[in-house]
């Protein structure tokens, strides 16, 4: 399979040089896959991610997406490379007080017209394409409802369909089902898995139970304190690589 | 010997006056000055000592945040009491007293070092006080990066830090006192004297019983025909060009407040140069009372013109909501702005899609809280000839032994300024709620 992208040393070091969040990190993703992060709070999974797209500016290394070089692009050319990468979060980071239905479009902000953004109108297409994506993930009727009204689990969904509106080429989950139960989990993850297998986006997601990383990953990449302890087949991992990722105090847990 | 001769030549020249306190002025500097290094070297000390016992733990090597202003305002009282004893104390301690016994000329060598110790003093401890990284760096701590990662690593497994009562620790006393002697010190320089409170009450007595006794007389006819308006008239006026300047001000501010927003601004120097200079700006606006304002604005478009009110409060509510909203602006949940940003939006369209749906509410609660302020302030603003209800209240208040009535009509206005502000009050209390 074809490289999507491919991640070179990468380091960051957190403002004051007082954490080092990540740490000289290199692997590659292939298109198509689906790679999950493990790895116990801290162990720097989020800032991994959110350098991939630069919310969070890497203080060394290399990002390659899709041939292209994301470290060194303008603020023009990251613009361009984000609407290829979309995202969605923990606490689903939807804006509370707008309507499910604005949540979804601004998922399109890379694509239209600025100007017609500005008063809030959006081609036909695309409204037409965020009723499908709501249709898509199950809450069409909920649309005109403000996002705050809705579940945690339906709130996923919205930011789920939000990146679907980008039409992404990379799907990145950060901790996606960590605030939900564990059923919802389960469905938020189908959602992701369906993506992968039906609309061919390469998955990154980062994921704090092992089961569910067996369950959906394709390949697992754990980190600890930064750095990249164990990379490989769910199958692979046994007892003591467990303990080598959690620490020797870790019980394995179960989410069905 | 004589005084130096500035001091001795009293002229009327302001210039010439603010030369003669120029030694005065110099001499308070320079005391602050050394306090401020001797206080500098107690801390700088305390650092040394606090970084070589606990560094390797807690990962602290300076002063946090608080503590520089702490120790600027510290040392300005130091100077401000020690002149107060008129022991310029700072002085003494360096050998640079201003002038030898009965105002001796100094030597030359002296005021040399002087001049030295003084405007080095000055350039110095503004880095050593504000000059954090990397300038700052420079002046205290010296190990910032390499050790604090090896620090960082281990911290998880560190004893957690026990927290103290303040009164056992040496920070929670030294505040304390400088809490007391701050409060010591606003006494004397207040001359609160509670003795003559109670000595003079007689002194108002009649006022008091005339206002609470109005006479509405020109509730709605003008106290001078042809030239002034009737009570209810002004309080029109009042509640107009309060509502004026409030809405044009929320206008201006509206697109302003965004300008002096740290997290909208960016984190990169051109955007913190115009963050800081809105801020600069908004400061500066802000701390001219709109009654000052309003002076210049009735010289401009005419004494006892409701407009130069208008413009006043209108300026003082640009820079007071501004800055409120940009204090909202930085309190958004950042959340959402990650969101948007990763669908490869522009700023802008991150700001209209993630900022203003959070900030609506409370925009509309400050601005209401601002018309609030403005109402009250309308009243009086007349008081320098910005129009509205104060125009009365003054006119009555200087026909006083004129008009036998005066304070009864006083007493009116009072009550209709009370009356009015208290509905208005109540109405913009109810529609916050209703908001918020």
């Amino acid at each position: 399979m074809e490289e999507l992208i491919r991640i070179d040393r990468l380091t960051k070091v957190y403002e004051r040089g007082e954490v080092l969040a990540v740490n000289d990190i290199s692997f590659t993703v292939k298109r198509g896959e689906f790679l999950v992060l493990i790895g116990l709070s801290g162990s720097g999974k989020s800032t991994l991610l959110r350098c991939i797209n630069r919310l969070i500016e890497p203080t060394a290394g290399q990002i390659v997406f899709d041939g292209i070089d994301v470290t060194k692009a303008s603020a023009r050319q990251l613009r361009q490379l984000r609407r290829r990468m979309a995202m969605i979060f923990q606490q689903f980071n939807l804006v509370k007080r707008s309507s499910v239905l604005t949540n979804v479009l601004s998922g399109r902000l890379g694509y239209v017209n600025p100007g017609a953004s500005a008063i809030h109108k959006f081609p036909k297409e695309d409204l037409e394409s965020a009723f499908a994506n709501l249709e898509r993930v199950g809450i069409p009727e909920q649309a005109y409802k403000r996002a705050d009204e809705l579940s945690g689990g339906q709130q996923q969904r919205v930011g789920i369909a939000r990146a679907l509106m980008q039409r992404p080429d990379l799907l990145m989950a950060d901790e996606p089902v960590s605030a939900l139960d564990p059923a919802t989990a389960h469905s938020v993850m189908q959602y992701l898995e369906q993506m992968n297998q039906e609309d061919g986006v390469t998955v990154i997601a980062s994921l704090h139970f092992l089961s569910l990383a067996r369950r959906y990953g394709t390949r697992i990449l754990a980190l600890k304190d930064g750095e990249i302890v164990f990379e490989g087949l769910p199958a692979e991992i046994d007892a003591a690589k467990f303990k080598e990722i959690y620490g020797e105090e870790a019980e394995e847990v179960e989410v069905r | 010997m004589k005084r130096p001769k500035k001091s001795k030549s009293a002229s009327h020249s302001p210039w010439v006056r603010l030369a003669a306190l120029r030694p005065r002025f110099s001499a308070f500097m320079l005391d602050w000055a050394s306090w401020g290094f001797i206080a500098y070297g107690v801390m700088y000390l305390l650092n040394k000592y606090w970084y070589i016992r606990h560094v390797n733990f807690y990962g602290r090597l300076t002063l946090p945040g608080w503590g520089w202003p702490v120790v600027i305002i510290a040392t300005f009282e130091l100077a401000l009491l020690s002149h107060a004893f008129s022991q310029s104390i700072g002085l003494s301690l360096f050998g640079l007293r201003l002038f030898g016994p009965e105002y001796a000329p100094v030597p030359f060598r002296r005021r040399l070092a002087r001049f030295v110790a003084l405007h080095v003093g000055l350039v110095l401890q503004p880095l050593a006080l504000f000059g954090d990284r990397p300038l700052g760096s420079l002046v205290h701590d010296s190990d910032k990066t390499g050790r604090m990662l090896l620090v960082a690593k281990v911290k998880d497994d560190l004893p957690a830090e026990k927290p103290r009562k303040w009164y056992t620790t040496y920070r929670g006393l030294f505040l304390a006192g400088l809490l007391a002697l701050t409060f010591w010190l606003g006494w004397k320089i207040t001359t609160i004297n509670l003795q003559m409170l109670v000595e003079r009450i007689g002194k108002s007595g009649h006022i008091w019983k005339d206002l609470f006794t109005p006479r509405f007389t020109y509730l709605t006819e003008p106290v001078i025909p042809g030239r002034t308006f009737s009570l209810v008239h002004y309080m029109l006026e009042t509640i107009f060009m309060a509502f004026f300047a409030t809405v044009t001000g929320a206008i201006v501010a509206f697109p302003l407040s965004f300008l002096g927003a740290r997290n909208i601004m960016g984190f990169n120097a051109f955007g913190w140069l115009i963050y800081s200079v809105m801020r600069t700006l908004f400061n500066a606006l802000r701390s001219i009372e709109s009654i000052l304002m309003a002076v210049l604005f009735a010289v401009w478009v005419g004494f006892g013109n409701p407009f130069a009110g208008a413009l006043a409060l209108f300026l003082h509510t640009i820079a007071a909501l501004a800055k409120l909203y940009s204090e909202q602006v930085e309190a958004v949940d950042p959340g959402p702005l990650e969101a948007i940003a990763t669908t490869g939006a522009r700023r802008w369209q991150v700001v209209a899609y993630g900022v203003i749906p959070q900030i609506i509410p409370s925009y509309l609660a400050f601005t209401l809280y601002r018309w609030d302020i403005n109402i009250r302030m309308a009243t009086i603003i007349a008081l320098v000839g910005g129009g509205g209800i104060g125009t009365l209240l003054f006119y009555f208040k200087n026909e006083v032994g004129r008009l036998d009535d005066a304070w009864n009509q006083v007493g009116a206005v009072v009550v209709a300024i009370v009356v009015v502000v208290w509905a208005l009050d109540y109405i913009s209390a109810r529609v916050r709620e209703k908001i918020g």
